[in-house]
C-alpha cells in the first residue's frame, strides 16, 4: 500500500518540483536532472529477471567451456583446449562458412522482397486491405509448421509435378541435393520472414510525405526516378533496421532447417546453432558451449559494427 | 547543487534497488530448493518413478506395474516414457530410481560415470544369458567388473521381406550376397523395386545399410575396441583405422543403393513403411521396429525377416542386434530395495517373454522359448547361435554426426572421402574426451 502510494505520487511528470512528502522531508529542491525513482521501478523487476535467467547461466556456461564437463557425471578444467579443438573442427567451420553465407542471401532477398510487397502494398490497390492480411499471414504461423509444409510440398508435390512437366533437374526433391538444398532452406526463410520485414517498410513509407513526390512530378522525375532518389533515401533508417535485424536473426537460423532438412543431405545445411544445440544431446556440453563463446563474439563484433553504422544513419533502435 | 540533490536521493533508490534485487533473487531461488528431495515414502508406500524408453509399449507397462502393485502393495510405479527427461533428472540430482534404456554407445556412457548401480548381485542376473549380458558389458564396466543394466529385450534386425512377392516371383530366401544379388535381379526384371528406400531419413542409412554390410564383413566389436584402444593417437594410415577397415565394405552399400526406388532420396522412414506394406517393394532394410507399423499400414501384408548376407559364405551371415531395453537402477536411488523388487518382478518369466513375443524381440532369458512370430523366426536361428554383432553405428559418440556421413556417402559415392571424415572425427572426439 505504500509502496504504490509514493509510486502513485512520483509518477508525475520529472522536472517539476515535487510538493510532497519525500521533498519535503529531505528539504531539497529537486533539479530537472532528478531521476525520478518510478523509471528504476519499472526497469529492475526485468533487469533481475534478464541477469538470473540469460546473465547468469550464460557466465555458467563460459565457465564450463574451460572444463571437460559432459551435462552430467565428474568433470575438470582443461583450459582452452576446447576453443583450441574448435578452430581444428572442418565440422564447424563449415557451418559457420553455412550460416554466414545463408544469412547474407537471405538478408538481401528478404528485404529486396520486402520492400517490392510495401511498395506495391503502398500504392493505391484494389482490395488492399484483405492483399495486406494475406502477405502477413505467414508472419503469425510458426517456423516450424511452416517448415514441415514445405517439407511436404518440395519432397512430393514439387517432384511429381515436375515429372509431369518433364523437368527432370527437379523431378527429385531438392531437399535430396547437397547443392541445392540451402536454396530451399532461404525460400522458405524469405517466404517467413518477409512480411516482418515489409510491415516495417510500410510504416517508412506511409511516413514520406505525398508533397515530395508531387514536387517531383512537377519536375518530371518518372516513378523508377522518384524511388531511386526520394523514395529510398528518405526511408533509408527502415532499410537499415531491416537490415541489421534481419541479419542478426537469420544468424540464429534453427527451426526451418531442422523442419527442412535436419542439416542435411550429409552436412550441408548444418547452422552454427545447431552444431551448439547438439552439445546437449551429445554428451558433447563443454565443447559446444566453447563453440557457442565465439558465436557470441563473434555476432557481438557484429552488433558493434552495425550500431556504428546506425548511428552514422542517425538512427536508434 | 545538482550533485547534492542527486547524492542525497540516490541512496534510497539505491537501497530499494538492492531490497528488490535481493527478493527477486530469493523468490527465484525458492522452487529451486525443493527439487531436490522429493518424498518417496508416504504412510508406508513407497514411490518408485519408472522411465522407460519405448513411447509405443506404455500401455503394456501400464498392466504390468498394476499386476506388481497389487503383489506389492507397499510400492507405487509411476511410468515415465519420456527418455529426454533422463540427462536433465541427472543434472538436478533427482533422477528415476529404474530406468530401460537401450545400450548403446550413450548409455554406456552413462555406465562409465557411475550413474548406475550394481546388479549383479541380484538373484534374477543369473538367469540372463551370458551371451546377452556380454552385449552389455562389451561397453565396459563401472570399477571393471560391475553389471550396470540387465537386458530386458534384444532386438534383431536384417531384411524385411514381402512373403508374397518373394513366392510369386519363385525367390527363396538368399543365404549368399551372389544369391542376393540374383534375387534383386529377378525383382527389377518383373518391374517390382527390390529395396525400398528411405534415404531422407539418414538414420535409416545408418542402421539399415551401414551397419549390415559393416557387420557382414568384418568383426565390429573387436574393430571399435581397437580402435578405442589407440585413442587420440590414430592416424588414416594406422591398422586400426576405418580407411584400413571400412574399404571393402563401401562398394557393398552402393549396390544396395541402387536397387532402391527411383526418388528414394526423398521418401523417409512413414513414406517406406506406408509403401512397402502396400507391396511396392520386395524387401526393406529395417529392423522390428518396423513391423508394427508395417501391419498397421496393412493387416493383410505376409513379413518374414532375415539377416543379410554380405559374403558367400553362408556360415558368415550375421544379424544385427541391439539390447533394445535394458534394466537399470540408479545408485543414489533412497528405494534401493523397492527399486530391486520391481527389477526382480520385471526379470520374470511371464513379464519379460511376454513382453518380447508381443513386441517381436527376443527374451534375453536362458531358458527363453523358441520364437513362433513368422515375421521374426528368420532371424531366430542367428540369435540362439549367437552369430550376431551390434551395429556399427551404435559404437560411435552421439556428438559425432554419423548419419549424416553416410548419406553423403551414399549421394556422392565417395568411399575415401568418406572414411577419412570418421577418421578425423574419431580423433578429434577422442582429443577432446581423452583429456
Amino acid at each position: 500500500m505504500t509502496i504504490t502510494s509514493r509510486v502513485a505520487q512520483t509518477a508525475r511528470p520529472a522536472g517539476r518540483q515535487n510538493p510532497t512528502s519525500a521533498s519535503e522531508k529531505t528539504g531539497t529542491f529537486r533539479s530537472k536532472n532528478t531521476i525520478d525513482p518510478t523509471y528504476y521501478w519499472m526497469v529492475l523487476p526485468v533487469l533481475a529477471l534478464f541477469a538470473f535467467f540469460i546473465t547468469l547461466p550464460a557466465l555458467v556456461g563460459v565457465f564450463f567451456s574451460l572444463t571437460n564437463y559432459a551435462g552430467y557425471g565428474d568433470w575438470k578444467f582443461i583450459g582452452l583446449s576446447n576453443y583450441v579443438n574448435i578452430f581444428k573442427d572442418p565440422a564447424v567451420l563449415q557451418s559457420y562458412v553455412f550460416t554466414f553465407v545463408f544469412a547474407l542471401t537471405t538478408t538481401v532477398v528478404v528485404n529486396v522482397v520486402a520492400l517490392a510487397i510495401a511498395l506495391g502494398l503502398n500504392a493505391k490497390i484494389k482490395w488492399r486491405t484483405g492483399i495486406r492480411t494475406v502477405f502477413f499471414i505467414p508472419m503469425v504461423l510458426s517456423a516450424l509448421i511452416v517448415s514441415f509444409v514445405f517439407n511436404y510440398l518440395f519432397s512430393n508435390s514439387l517432384p511429381v509435378l515436375m515429372e509431369r512437366l518433364g523437368y527432370t533437374p527437379l523431378a527429385t526433391s531438392i531437399l535430396a541435393n547437397e547443392n541445392l538444398a540451402w536454396i530451399a532452406i532461404v525460400l522458405v526463410t524469405v517466404w517467413q520472414a518477409a512480411p516482418g520485414a515489409t510491415i516495417i517498410y510500410l510504416a517508412g513509407l506511409q511516413s514520406v510525405p505525398s508533397e515530395v513526390y508531387e514536387a517531383a512530378d512537377l519536375d518530371g522525375a518518372g516513378s523508377f526516378r522518384q524511388f531511386l532518389s526520394l523514395t529510398l533515401p528518405l526511408i533509408m533508417g527502415y532499410l537499415v533496421i531491416n537490415v541489421i535485424l534481419g541479419f542478426k536473426g537469420f544468424l540464429g537460423t534453427y527451426e526451418i532447417i531442422v523442419g527442412l532438412t535436419g542439416g542435411g543431405p550429409g552436412m550441408a545445411t548444418q547452422s552454427v546453432a545447431m552444431r551448439i544445440f547438439s552439445g546437449f544431446t551429445g554428451g558433447d556440453y563443454s565443447y559446444q558451449m566453447a563453440n557457442a563463446v565465439i558465436y557470441f563474439l563473434i555476432t557481438l563484433l557484429i552488433s558493434v559494427i552495425q550500431l556504428r553504422l546506425i548511428q552514422r544513419r542517425g538512427v536508434s533502435l | 547543487m545538482n550533485a547534492d540533490a542527486l547524492g542525497r536521493t540516490a541512496p534510497l533508490s539505491r537501497r530499494a534497488l538492492l531490497k528488490a534485487a535481493g527478493l527477486a533473487g530469493a523468490a527465484a531461488m525458492l522452487p529451486l530448493t525443493g527439487c531436490g528431495a522429493t518424498p518417496s515414502t508416504q504412510n508406508g508406500v513407497t514411490t518408485l518413478r519408472f522411465m522407460q524408453n519405448k513411447p509405443e509399449v506404455v500401455a503394456y507397462f501400464n498392466q504390468v506395474i498394476k499386476d506388481f502393485e497389487a503383489l506389492n502393495p507397499d510400492i507405487r510405479v509411476i511410468q515415465d516414457f519420456n527418455e529426454g527427461n533422463f540427462v536433465p533428472g541427472l543434472v538436478r540430482n533427482d533422477p528415476p530410481d529404474v530406468v530401460t534404456r537401450g545400450f548403446a554407445q550413450a548409455t554406456a556412457d552413462f555406465v562409465r560415470k557411475g550413474v548406475f548401480a550394481d546388479l549383479s548381485d541380484m538373484p534374477v542376473a543369473a538367469s540372463i544369458d551370458p551371451k546377452i549380458q556380454d552385449l552389455v558389458s562389451s561397453w565396459g564396466q563401472y570399477n571393471g567388473n560391475e553389471t550396470s543394466a540387465l537386458p530386458f529385450s534384444l532386438a534383431a534386425a536384417g531384411v524385411i521381406y514381402n512373403r508374397d512377392i518373394f513366392a510369386a516371383q519363385g525367390v527363396q530366401v538368399p543365404t549368399t550376397w551372389d544369391e542376393f544379388m540374383a534375387a534383386c535381379e529377378t525383382f527389377k526384371a518383373a518391374g517390382i523395386t527390390p529395396i525400398y528406400g528411405t534415404f531422407k531419413d539418414n538414420w535409416t542409412l545408418g542402421q539399415g545399410m551401414f551397419d549390415y554390410v559393416a557387420g557382414g564383413m568384418l568383426d565390429v566389436g573387436d574393430f571399435f575396441s581397437k580402435l578405442t584402444a589407440r585413442g587420440a593417437n590414430i592416424t588414416q594410415g594406422a591398422p586400426e583405422s576405418f580407411t584400413s577397415n571400412f574399404g571393402p565394405a563401401l562398394p557393398k552399400m552402393l549396390q544396395l543403393a541402387a536397387f532402391s526406388q527411383n526418388g528414394a532420396a526423398s521418401k523417409n522412414y512413414a513414406d517406406g513403411n506406408a509403401a512397402f506394406a502396400k507391396g511396392q517393394a520386395a524387401m526393406y532394410l529395417q529392423g522390428p521396429w518396423a513391423l508394427s507399423q508395417l501391419v498397421a499400414a496393412n493387416k493383410n501384408v505376409r513379413l518374414g525377416s532375415f539377416p543379410l548376407p554380405v559374403t558367400n559364405n553362408p556360415a558368415d551371415t550375421k544379424a544385427r542386434v541391439n539390447v533394445d531395453m535394458a534394466l537399470s537402477i540408479t545408485r543414489n536411488t533412497p528405494n534401493m530395495a523397492a527399486a530391486q523388487r520391481f527389477v526382480s518382478y520385471l526379470l520374470e518369466p511371464s513379464v519379460v517373454n511376454t513382453y518380447n513375443e508381443k513386441n517381436a524381440a527376443f527374451s534375453p532369458l536362458k531358458d527363453a522359448p523358441a520364437v513362433e512370430n513368422p515375421q521374426i523366426t528368420g532371424l531366430s536361428a542367428s540369435v540362439t547361435e549367437g552369430r550376431y554383432y551390434q551395429g556399427a553405428t551404435t559404437y560411435f559418440p552421439p556428438s559425432v554426426p554419423l548419419y549424416n556421413y553416410v548419406q553423403s556417402f551414399v549421394y556422392g559415392k565417395n568411399g575415401q572421402q568418406f572414411l577419412a571424415a570418421l577418421d578425423d572425427e574419431w580423433r578429434r572426439v577422442a582429443e577432446r574426451t581423452a583429456v
